[in-house]
């Protein structure tokens, strides 16, 4: 698949909502499996609430266009990039306060441990590599 | 950074969508660009100063940044 292929894929109204259907049903096989139905059925209604949401509310705010894809111009996807950044750093930040939480309570760490060293890999190879690109 | 857009734009009775759908960006980022609150893209203000025949340095001023 080509980048502009995929570009105009994820640029597309319908990307996100469907998107949303997907995880949806993917979170009721889940909760089906681990036998857990109430949560599956409901996550479901959530993400195809979103979906809907976000599809029937794109013709009138900027904003959910640009999270939509199809309202996304140079100025959004640097909004976009600042919003991806902010939540990064959230996450990041509440990892590592709930590893040292963890290793506090006498606890192994994991999977904190884990995940604060993928984050943390993933950015010095995103780092170099994009350094690369110039 | 100071700029002349929506002073060319209103001088051809342009409203800001009627830019917006030339540019290929949204009429909020015209009106953020006319409020200075965005500065756009290399590529962005070049087809501004091409659209409205005039140079990038005629349309933004960095000094009075």
């Amino acid at each position: 698949m080509t980048s502009q292929r995929s570009r105009a894929i994820s640029q597309s109204k319908w990307f996100l909502p469907t998107f949303s259907g997907v995880l949806g049903v993917a979170v009721l096989v889940a909760g089906l499996i681990g036998g857990q139905p109430v949560v599956g059925v409901a996550g479901l209604v959530v993400m195809a609430a979103f979906g809907l949401f976000v599809l029937l509310a794109g013709s009138r705010s900027e904003t959910v266009r640009g999270l939509r894809g199809d309202g996304r111009d140079e100025r959004f996807a640097m909004i976009d990039l600042r919003a991806t950044a902010i939540a990064g750093l959230t996450i990041i930040f509440v990892l590592i306060v709930s590893w040292l939480v963890a290793i506090a309570r006498g606890q192994s760490g994991s999977p904190y441990d884990w995940l604060c060293a993928i984050g943390g890999f993933t950015y010095l190879v995103a780092l170099v590599l994009l350094r690369w690109r110039g | 950074m100071r700029n002349k857009v929506r002073g060319l734009r209103t001088a051809r009775n342009l409203a800001q969508g009627q830019l917006a759908d030339a540019m290929g960006v949204s009429r909020q980022t015209i009106n953020s660009i006319e409020n200075e609150r965005y500065i756009p893209s290399l590529p962005l203000a070049l087809a501004l100063a091409r659209y409205f025949g005039t140079t990038v340095e005629e349309m933004f001023d960095d000094q009075s940044a």
